[in-house]
């Protein structure tokens, strides 16, 4: 209590009787000093490899624009085996600008994926995954699996032919796994084939379940990545590197790519409007050329080389454990590789994974050379 | 030695029954409850070994007859169960040997043409056969003493007779013109019958065939379809239309209702084929309207002519649709191509396709007023796809422009922003 009998106020607490424009209200309210205060200590260091850093903005970019296009989309868009193909025909062609939100969302979902790969990449290559970022590295490859998930989801909601064949040779992958693998499928499916109530659940994954867990997780990546600063690839660790403020400086460098993607978002959505495709006949035979979106296509092709039986052991499900623990060790490499979080370099596990990733890349061509009317 | 006595008394005996008359009753056919007598026939003829007894023996084992329980003794009458030659052969038997072409339809009517029995084997099998036959070309020659005719074992063959619907079968639709080619394309054959031979020389260059053997639509035409299978004779004059009108209705029927009607039927034309020729039915062409090589009106009606005058009209319409349809199509395919959503306007223009064929089909009332009605229809719809295409090209137009200015204004932005990020820059270096 005060001597005259008030409360007493902390320092940085004003008097809510006291009279005070409202810009310095919501200040007060928000904590906009202790926000300030951060920002101006955050730093962001000048090597080299600074281009890299931009990726995870980006990413963080392109995936709000995914969230402000979708609930533009929600708006029209219905989840039902009979009208969903026609309600995107709808937004495509009478919604005003609806073919300018629908394009950037499909452009923007596969260069967001493309993104955050190349993300994922930069900080493996640059060992920004090494102690004390471990769990920011475990948190950043299960946003990659949701943003596969974002993708896989989605491709299935116009309900076209591509689409709706490409999702069952999808969701049919689980079912080689022994034990639940079956019971996967189905509860992905909604039953025992691809059908409207697999759209319906899709639905629910794409604009609830996902989002929901993307949130959570960005939340804890963000907040990992304020607490532990930028990592300095230990190639540059010794030489000191200058640094320049965050805000405002990387900020209005951030801003400069993210306009660039929104301009070419736009020239894509103006010249290339994302297809629609022929209405998914449920009765209909597979046509040739199915395949899933650009970043399944590795696995795809792959599944697609193995024999039927490997050892007595159906070839299907030696591919899905094969995947399996290649992702197994995509989270859990900043705990497997030892050397890089004592600072050495580990050039086998540089190694390693140049060769997934140009395994996956001539897989990735091979599935566009094989696949008729696909062009690499 | 047996087996050349053996041999030999087949083939007498076979000989003698084409001069055996009246033919003994045959062996009881079986029912399709009562399993068939032993087949002691198939067993020695086999055994024998011989180029003219033994491979109807062999193919006999397929025939759809043994599948159901006949035996050679149904049609060749004899004692199946003895294994004494001149037994198994006793004309007394009811053995008769080879039918002769003139018994064959009757002998095979003995089954075919009786209703109850052949309904043991299939409720719904027809038992009209010897009827029609006797009503067809070859059956009436047959009646008048020509042996060199098709009967029954011609078409269907004698011992390894297969079911109509086994694709191996010598009357399987895609083999029905083949195997009527056999005899019909037979120059000196058909010389003697004052028949032409290039029947099927011409079939082959059809559209009919084409449809049959190239894209394997079985419900097209083929010989039996026009002329009858077991009833086989030309249609009359009078009712060519009536035959190809069992397909194409909606032409004969116009056809019917035309001025031409009448007039074929006083000049003694035979209608569709008049134009379409009878066996080498090519595609129709819209050409066939004009007045060039391929035209067809122009045989009867001179230039100038009403008729001709006609012809002129319905030809102008028809071009007109195909063409405002062709460059509807053009231009919706050029929307497509640049991303533009066209299947809605794709799906409504196919409306003027269904109206050029139904133009193409109105030509049968040969009266103008009738193809410019549909023409107009269709032209309508063709070009309000254009309009539409035109549409869509302003709005594609609109979004470019539109993007050049966004593009223009996100330019603008990054300058300015680069601007600022150099003058921080200085500062954090000052």
């Amino acid at each position: 209590m005060s001597p005259c009998g008030g409360i007493r106020l902390s320092s940085g607490e004003s008097d809510p009787r006291a009279p005070a424009s409202a810009l310095a209200w919501l200040k007060d309210r928000v904590g906009w000093d202790a926000l300030a205060h951060l920002a101006a200590k955050k730093e962001v260091p000048i090597h080299r490899y600074t281009i890299f850093y931009y990726l995870g903005g980006m990413a963080l970019f392109l995936f709000l624009v995914q969230v402000a296009t979708g609930i533009l989309l929600l708006l029209y868009y219905r989840p039902s085996a009979s009208e969903a193909f026609e309600s995107v025909q709808y937004i495509m062609a009478e919604v005003p600008f609806g073919w300018l939100i629908r394009s950037i969302h499909s452009w923007g979902a596969n260069i967001f994926v493309g993104v955050v790969i190349l993300h994922m990449v930069s900080v493996f290559f640059l060992k920004a995954y090494r102690a004390p970022r471990e769990l920011t590295w475990i948190t950043g490859a299960a946003l990659l699996f949701l943003a596969l998930g974002f993708g896989f989801s989605g491709y299935l909601l116009p309900w076209n032919t591509l689409a709706f064949f490409a999702t069952k040779v999808g969701t049919d992958v689980p079912a080689q796994l022994p034990g639940f693998g079956p019971l996967i499928s189905r509860i992905l499916r909604g039953g025992s084939d691809v059908t409207g109530a697999t759209l319906s659940r899709f639905y629910g994954i794409h604009v609830a379940i996902l989002p929901a867990l993307t949130t959570l997780l960005l939340g804890v990546h963000l907040v990992l990545v304020q607490q532990k600063g930028m990592s300095v690839p230990p190639s540059v660790l010794r030489q000191k590197p200058r640094a320049m403020k965050f805000v405002p400086e990387f900020l209005l460098r951030d801003m400069v790519g993210w306009l660039v993607a929104v301009a070419l978002l736009a020239g894509l959505a103006a010249f290339q409007p994302w297809e629609l495709g022929v209405k998914a006949d449920p009765f209909a035979p597979a046509p040739a050329g199915i395949r899933p979106e650009w970043y399944f296509l590795s696995m795809f092709q792959l599944l697609k080389y193995l024999p039927s039986e490997i050892a007595g052991v159906p070839g299907e499900l030696i591919g899905v454990l094969f995947f399996g623990a290649l992702a197994a060790v995509l989270v859990f490499v900043p705990l497997l590789d030892r050397k890089a979080s004592l600072g050495r370099p580990s050039p086998w596990w540089n190694r390693f994974a140049a060769v997934a990733l140009a395994g996956a890349l001539v897989l990735m061509f091979l599935a566009l050379r094989l696949v008729p009317g696909a062009t690499p | 030695m047996s087996r050349i006595v053996l041999a030999l008394a087949t083939l007498l005996g076979a000989a003698s029954t084409g001069l055996s008359a009246p033919a003994p009753p045959p062996t009881p056919p079986p029912t399709a409850a009562r399993a068939p007598a032993a087949i002691g026939c198939v067993d020695c003829h086999l055994a024998l070994d011989d180029a003219r007894v033994s491979p109807p023996a062999r193919a006999f084992a397929d025939d759809i007859h043994a599948r159901s329980g006949f035996t050679c003794a149904n049609c060749h009458g004899g004692d199946p169960r003895t294994e004494d030659m001149d037994l198994a052969h006793d004309p007394k038997k009811g053995f008769r040997g080879k039918p002769s072409p003139k018994d064959i339809p009757a002998l095979c009517g003995k089954c075919h043409a009786d209703a109850a029995l052949m309904k043991q084997f299939n409720p719904s099998e027809r038992v009209d056969q010897l009827a029609e036959y006797l009503t067809s070309g070859h059956g009436k020659a047959l009646a008048h003493g020509d042996e060199a005719v098709a009967t029954c074992i011609s078409c269907h063959g004698a011992h390894g007779i297969l079911p109509v619907k086994d694709s191996r079968s010598p009357v399987f639709p895609t083999r029905i013109a083949q195997t009527c080619n056999r005899c019909h394309g037979d120059p000196k054959l058909m010389a003697a019958h004052e028949l032409p031979s290039d029947v099927y020389a011409k079939y082959s260059k059809s559209v009919h065939f084409a449809a049959l053997n190239r894209k394997g639509d079985l419900s097209s035409p083929t010989c039996n379809s026009c002329h009858g299978n077991h009833g086989a004779a030309p249609p009359q004059v009078g009712s060519v239309a009536n035959v190809c009108g069992t397909c194409h209705a909606v032409f004969a029927e116009q056809f019917k209702a035309s001025p031409h009607q009448p007039a074929f039927a006083d000049m003694g034309l035979p209608g569709c084929v008049t134009c379409h020729e009878n066996h080498e039915i090519v595609q129709p062409s819209d050409a066939f309207l004009s007045t060039g090589k391929e035209g067809k009106c122009g045989a009867c009606h001179e230039a100038g002519t009403e008729g001709a005058r006609a012809a002129a009209a319905m030809y102008a319409d028809i071009l007109a649709l195909k063409k405002e349809t062709e460059a509807a199509k053009i231009a919706l395919k050029r929307e497509a191509e640049a991303g533009m959503l066209v299947a809605a306007a794709q799906f409504d223009l196919s409306r003027a396709d269904e109206a050029l064929t139904r133009a193409r089909a109105d030509v049968h009332l040969f009266q103008p007023y009738a193809v410019q009605q549909t023409v107009a229809g269709g032209l309508a719809i063709a070009r309000t796809a254009r309009a539409r295409a035109a549409r869509l090209q302003r709005e594609r137009d609109f979004r470019r422009k539109g993007l050049l200015l966004s593009l223009a204004l996100i330019g603008l932005s990054i300058a300015a922003l680069i601007a600022k990020i150099r003058d921080l820059s200085r500062n954090r270096h000052s």
